[in-house]
């Protein structure tokens, strides 16, 4: 951390940095990577006149195509991609050269989605190619063996080979790129994108520079280790970058992901206040909003995202979510597609359409919109485990069980997979493993805390009565430190059972106080007050032998990993 | 819902909230291949007549081009130019007009092409198949937008440029096929079309998996494509492509179009074959994730697709972990189906399902004929012809194990036999063959089941893709040649044997389904080729691989190895179990089988009191099962243990008995042997009797000792042989006649020094000094 340190300790440096990417970028029609070093540098603090860096000085080349060049960028600029590739073709400088490529590349994009539009048959519409690449890849191949291609036209060559799909190249083109110009960040991006695991990225020779360490926390938050992307994030805050709002809308995205939803709205509203305008991972800020029930806020970010842009894929899906509050499935059904229809691999927009033909019963468009997400992304666990929670509904829970297993995979440590997994079991009377599951979804953090409750009851019904309490003891307890009031806590039927448990273990003490318990919930009320007369009948009539009977029970027949029953005195429900 | 749903976002390509490719119904489209194929046919309908013999291979030639995926223009004029120079002359030129010509050119071709609805004398019929293929091109290109007409001609001129630019590019393999194709043609007068394809498909084949960037199939021909793979796949997997290209061909279709819902249940039966459970579950799941959303639509049969689908998806998953015999899994999934099924009142997915639990059952050991009878009479209730023979069948192989009456079953083949015909159900008359051979062999009857399996073999097939084809490579098949291959063993003929098994090897490789059942027939007879030749240390090995592929059968094998090597207390202890554990499954012929190699045990410990109980439950079995070979099997060692125990004339008695079935079914072995212990008999009696009647005695003796001797030569096998030639020679040596005598002691001599191994025959010098 010290080197961190050290190493952001010139946030001057940096920013000097910062401001001359921003005009190299600029200069070459790479708008994303300007709004990113553009934003960073905001957040930053400003110059002084003097510190400045003088404008950038021309080579002899530069000088002689700066007409051209000039043109060419206002012809870039209006879309004319072709045009401007033609007037750059003479041109000897690398400015130049890169933006003629870049024409080239993006002229090939633009016919390709005109073509899509009107392929020849639809069989067709997945072989559309962008034309161009094949000979850029060709004219860039050559001119990098020979060693002429500077961090931009690098950049541009990674990002052919990966259109082209040749992965395994494009990684080492864009490594190569972020050495030759570390600051520009399309290059870092585009190789976020190609990184698949954890062990692939510790393979890469990175350079090491203060952006490295973005990328790492970027890239941390991809490979969903929230932990270690936290930990990065929050060491660049501390390192000068804390007003930076790219950073704190990642640090959000990282707190949804782990389900942190109040450090995510907290975060989320600080960053609308800094940036009212911003529609980015907005889509996100709804998710939030939706699973808090936060109507108002849902309702205002919605019509505030309309107003600023209402042809937004964020925009379509954070008013989708808005419907689905308000149980409008339909209309927000009809949002998403919306969404989709302006970016069809966008993988959040399938996921959720599939939830609301779930809610609209239609099941089948629901497995459709699942399995579209899931060939957008194969290792989208929502979508496997909305597959599975249809056919959960139509009452096929062997064949659900494959779905579920898919999603468990993807996310071993989630506990509503093994809660699942354990009621599919469960209805297919495979008890070893339901209770295998249901134990394992407590032992990772049950976050809706029913997988004791399950389990308890299963242990119940299969009269395994020792589990049973013990499972409905810790279920208590957990109830109980947890804090909230939760709507479907049982509670009452955890003391109900113990209360007779105990009794029938004459462990009377442990019974009334259960018993006890049991008279503060409207349920278990009369059950409870039964109970107290029974004990009290029973121990009148073994007045004397209560002592000799309770010595013995009491380390044999109560298992091992039983806390101790008095403790349920320190709860205050 | 679909009023708010257009007024907001209009897309005619969106139903249900989810883009469909096919709105249209555009199932083909123009490509500049399409092209070409139209103008040949162009050319065939207008162009000045054409030589019978040429004309009749082009027509020929038209549907596989119209159905085949897209080939080269090398290929193409190719393939038409081995048919007709002259008509792929014009073809070419027609193709050079409009390549080298402007837009209009293609636009004058189009208008040019006969409508096929005016000329109703020519074979462009509109109903006709060429009809149709035009009236589709014609609509497809009709549809064409501006930019898409102009993209078209692009394309077809570079389709042409790319033949001249690059002539030496062309697949080395094709000129040698292609050439292998026009062989046929010349040679084969009838009209062939199924054979014909099979050429093509084999043609084709090759040049797909070289051509990397290959364009897409259009609907029909994935259709076809697929169609025909899986048909391949079921009959006869070795035409079908290899595993890993038919994948490739598969993701490259999946690739662009996702929705071609029908791959992924291809890729499932393809992943079977090679026993891959994670992608065949994967596709499985995948297929009908799929199915079930154009079920919705109402597409499927009229039958509510929906939830139809849903019940044969949990009824195909069950399947699926039957065939990776995960039997737990696959009972869950069926009682999943079959609880859909019943709720909604799905009678044939039902019986579908029972058809499916009876045969788990029997897979998992237990008795099942309840539940098949069940499904046989409800099967027959709905109408459903193809589970009722099936049933049937599953019932007559359970009743022939329990020993049901060979009339009995015979009624029940014959029944289902005439429901096959009926139905045409090709598959079933397979299998029917294939059962009746087996049951002809379990209860002995050689000629027959040797007559049965040669129907099966001869029999033209009846499906149309294949038809006059005479061999699938079905497991009934399978069978059927491995009852052949043994059979042929049993007379000695190893020659043939060897020719039976080389075929299999090639129908069935060894990495197929049914590749284990030749495998057990392919060691069982290596195994008793080298028991009969005393090489029990070339027999040990394959007792290993048997009991890879059969248990059972293995200790069995090992149990007689061990015997043969008088480790006497292990052989009895494997016997032992293996008798229980018979017992137990109800595995009569091997449980008579343990009997017999068990008494023989008690053989060699001169027990043959203890081994005469053993035997006579033994035959008592065998009756009761009509199993005829295992009864006269025993009854020779029946009649062996009487003689050893000194009653010889009981011995030849009850000899009597099975001497006729033995010469008409039994094998060359068991011949030999029943005649061997008939001389024995009849020496045996000649000893207590007068002079005159000894020597009449002892010549009939001689007389089946030179039977028995030519039967053992015709399986080489020595041991028995010089015993043979022993006897023979103390006889002569009885009966005095010497140069006789002489010459059998020369062979008896010969074969000892051969066989180096004297302690057998002292055995037998001592027994037949004892006479």
């Amino acid at each position: 951390m010290a080197a961190l340190c050290s190493e952001f300790g010139d946030l001057v440096q940096i920013k000097k940095q910062l401001i001359s990417v921003i005009s190299l970028c600029k200069e070459r029609g790479l708008v994303h990577s300007v709004k990113w070093a553009s934003e960073l540098a905001f957040s930053l603090d400003p110059l002084p006149k003097n510190e400045l860096p003088p404008p950038t000085f021309f080579t002899e080349e530069d000088a002689q195509d700066l007409d051209a060049l000039g043109l060419a960028k206002s012809y870039f600029d209006l879309k004319e991609y072709d045009r401007a590739a033609y007037f750059l073709r003479g041109c000897c400088s690398q400015k130049a050269y890169f933006l003629y490529m870049y024409s080239r590349y993006l002229s090939g994009e633009k016919k390709k989605d005109d073509e899509t539009v009107d392929s020849l048959g639809p069989l067709e519409k997945g072989q559309v190619r962008n034309e161009a690449l094949r000979e850029l890849r060709v004219e860039l191949s050559k001119k990098h063996s020979a060693g002429e291609l500077d961090g931009f036209a690098l950049y541009l060559y990674g990002v052919v080979l990966r259109k082209l799909d040749l992965l395994k190249e494009a990684v080492d083109v864009f490594v190569e790129a972020t050495h030759a110009l570390p600051l520009h960040w399309g290059a870092w991006l585009e190789l976020c994108n190609l990184v698949t695991n954890i062990e692939m990225l510790k393979s890469l020779s990175l350079p090491d520079c203060w952006i490295r360490d973005f990328f790492m926390a970027h890239m941390y938050t991809e490979l969903q280790m929230i932990k270690e992307a936290l930990q990065k994030y929050q060491s660049l805050i501390e390192a000068g970058f804390s007003k930076s709002t790219y950073i704190m809308s990642q640090i959000a995205v990282a707190y949804h992901n782990i389900r942190d939803i109040d450090q995510a709205l907290a975060l989320f509203n600080e960053l609308r206040e800094q940036d009212p305008f911003r529609v980015e991972n907005m889509d996100t800020f709804s998710n939030l909003l939706y699973v808090r029930s936060m109507k108002p806020e849902l309702s205002y970010l919605a019509h505030n995202l309309v107003e600023i842009d209402k042809y937004r894929v964020e925009t379509c899906c954070v008013i989708g979510n808005y419907y689905s509050l308000r149980s409008q499935h339909e209309k927000a059904a009809l949002y998403f597609q919306r969404a989709l229809k302006l970016n069809p691999r966008c993988l959040g927009a399938w996921t959720l359409m599939g939830h609301e033909y779930m809610e609209m019963k239609n099941t089948s468009a629901a497995i459709q919109a699942y399995r579209h997400a899931i060939e957008v992304n194969k290792r989208d666990y929502r979508a496997w485990y909305g597959l599975g929670q249809t056919y959960e509904i139509l009452k096929m829970p062997f064949y659900c069980l494959y779905y579920y297993r898919k999603a468990h995979q993807l996310r071993p440590n989630d506990s509503r997979m093994l809660v699942a997994l354990g009621e599919s079991y469960e209805k297919l009377s495979q008890h070893v493993e339901a209770k295998k599951c249901y134990w394992r979804a407590y032992s990772v953090g049950d976050v809706e805390r029913m997988a004791l409750l399950k389990l308890a009851k299963l242990h119940e019904q299969l009269n395994e009565s020792d589990d049973a309490a013990q499972c409905y003891i810790i279920y208590i307890q957990d109830i109980f430190s947890c804090g909230e009031q939760l709507e479907h806590a049982e509670v009452s039927t955890a003391l109900r059972y113990l209360g007779q448990y105990y009794f029938k273990n004459k462990l009377y003490d442990e019974a009334s106080l259960c018993a006890q318990r049991c008279c503060d919930y409207n349920d278990a009320r009369e059950e409870g007050k039964a109970l107290l007369r029974q004990i009290s009948q029973v121990r009148d009539q073994t007045e004397s032998s209560t002592t000799d009977l309770f010595g013995p029970l009491s380390s044999n027949n109560t298992p091992i990993r039983r806390v101790s029953p008095l403790d349920l005195s320190s709860f205050t429900p | 819902m679909a009023s708010v749903h257009e007024s907001l976002y209009f897309n005619p390509m969106m139903t249900n909230g989810v883009v469909h490719a096919n709105v249209f119904g555009i199932k083909d489209w123009v490509t500049p291949y399409k092209i070409s194929v139209l103008a040949l046919l162009y050319e065939m309908t207008t162009s000045k007549p054409i030589a019978l013999q040429e004309r009749r291979r082009l027509n020929k030639l038209i549907l596989p081009l119209q159905q085949g995926p897209d080939l080269t223009l090398d290929q193409f004029l190719k393939t038409v130019e081995e048919c007709c120079p002259q008509t792929a002359y014009a073809v070419k030129l027609r193709l050079h007009e409009m390549a080298d010509g402007e837009l209009k050119d293609m636009e004058y071709f189009f208008a040019t092409l006969p409508t096929p609805f005016s000329a109703i004398d020519s074979e462009a019929y509109k109903t006709s198949v060429v009809g149709l293929f035009m009236r589709h091109m014609l609509l497809a290109y009709n549809k064409l937008s501006f930019s898409q007409v102009y993209k078209l001609y692009k394309a077809l001129q570079q389709y042409y440029h790319s033949h001249y630019s690059q002539p030496g590019d062309v697949q080395v393999g094709l000129p040698a096929l292609a050439a292998d194709d026009s062989d046929m043609d010349l040679t084969s007068t009838e009209d062939n079309v199924g054979e014909r394809m099979e050429k093509e498909e084999l043609d084709t084949a090759p040049l797909h998996e070289s051509e990397l960037s290959r364009g897409p199939l259009s609907q029909k021909q994935a259709e076809y494509f697929l169609a025909r793979q899986a048909y391949l796949l079921k009959n006869d997997e070795n035409k079908a492509l290899k595993p890993s290209a038919l994948q490739d061909e598969l993701n490259n279709m999946l690739k662009f179009n996702p929705d071609f819902a029908e791959a992924h249940y291809l890729s499932y039966l393809n992943s079977m074959r090679v026993q891959d459970i994670f992608i065949s579950t994967h596709s499985l799941l995948h297929y009908f994730d799929r199915l079930i959303l154009s079920g919705s639509e109402g597409k499927s049969n009229g039958d509510e697709g929906y939830g139809r689908s849903l019940r044969y998806a949990a009824l195909n998953l069950a399947a699926l972990h039957c065939r990776f015999g995960h039997y737990q899994q696959a009972d869950l999934a069926l009682q999943e189906a079959i609880r859909i099924a019943q709720e909604s009142n799905d009678h044939v997915c039902l019986q579908h399902c029972l058809s499916w639990l009876y045969t788990l059952e029997q897979m998992k050991g237990s008795d099942s004929s309840v539940l098949t009878e069940d499904s046989v009479k409800m099967a027959a209730h709905f109408c459903l012809p193809y589970l009722v023979s099936l049933g049937i069948q599953s019932l007559v192989q359970q009743g022939a194990v329990q020993g049901k009456t060979a009339h009995e079953l015979m009624d029940a083949l014959k029944d289902t036999d005439i429901l096959h015909w009926k139905h045409s159900l090709s598959e079933l008359i397979d299998i029917s063959l294939a059962q009746t051979t087996s049951i002809w062999r379990m209860y002995g009857k050689s000629t027959m089941a040797q007559q049965q399996a040669q129907l099966l073999l001869n029999m033209n097939s009846l499906e149309q893709v294949n038809f006059g084809v005479q061999q699938n490579n079905t497991e009934a098949f399978a069978v059927a040649l491995c009852h052949l291959a043994e059979l042929h063993a049993e007379q000695g003929l190893y020659g043939a044997v060897s020719e039976v098994l080389k075929h299999l090897k090639e129908q069935f490789p060894p990495h197929t389904q049914h590749a284990k059942l030749w495998m057990l027939c392919d060691l069982k007879i290596q195994f008793d080729r080298a028991m009969n030749d005393g090489k029990y240390h070339l027999a040990e090995p394959h007792v290993t691989a048997i009991a890879a592929l059969n248990k059972t059968e293995g200790l069995y094998r090992k149990a007689q190895v061990l015997k043969a090597l008088n480790r006497t207390t292990e052989a009895y202890s494997i016997l032992q179990r293996l008798q229980l554990y018979c017992e137990k499954t109800k595995y009569t012929e091997m449980i008579i089988r343990v009997m017999l190699v068990t008494a023989e045990l008690h053989w060699e410990s001169s027990g043959f009191a203890t081994a005469l109980p053993l035997l006579l439950q033994a035959l008592a079995l065998a009756r009761q099962h009509h199993l005829q070979a295992l009864a006269s099997e025993t009854i020779l060692h029946l009649a062996f243990t009487q003689l050893m125990l000194g009653v010889p004339e009981q011995a030849l008695g009850v000899l009597h008995e099975a001497m006729e079935p033995i010469l008409a079914h039994g094998a060359v072995m068991d011949k030999g042997r029943a005649l061997l212990l008939a001389a024995r008999c009849q020496m045996a009696m000649a000893g207590t009797r007068s002079n005159g009647q000894k020597h009449a005695a002892l010549g009939l003796a001689v007389q089946s000792l030179g039977e028995a001797a030519a039967y053992f030569s015709m399986l080489d096998c020595k041991e028995r042989l010089r015993d043979v030639h022993y006897l023979q020679a103390r006889l002569h040596h009885t009966l005095g006649q010497t140069p006789q005598r002489n010459k059998c002691a020369m062979l008896f001599r010969l074969l000892d020094q051969e066989l180096q191994a004297p302690g057998a025959a002292v055995a037998i010098l001592s027994f037949i000094q004892i006479l």
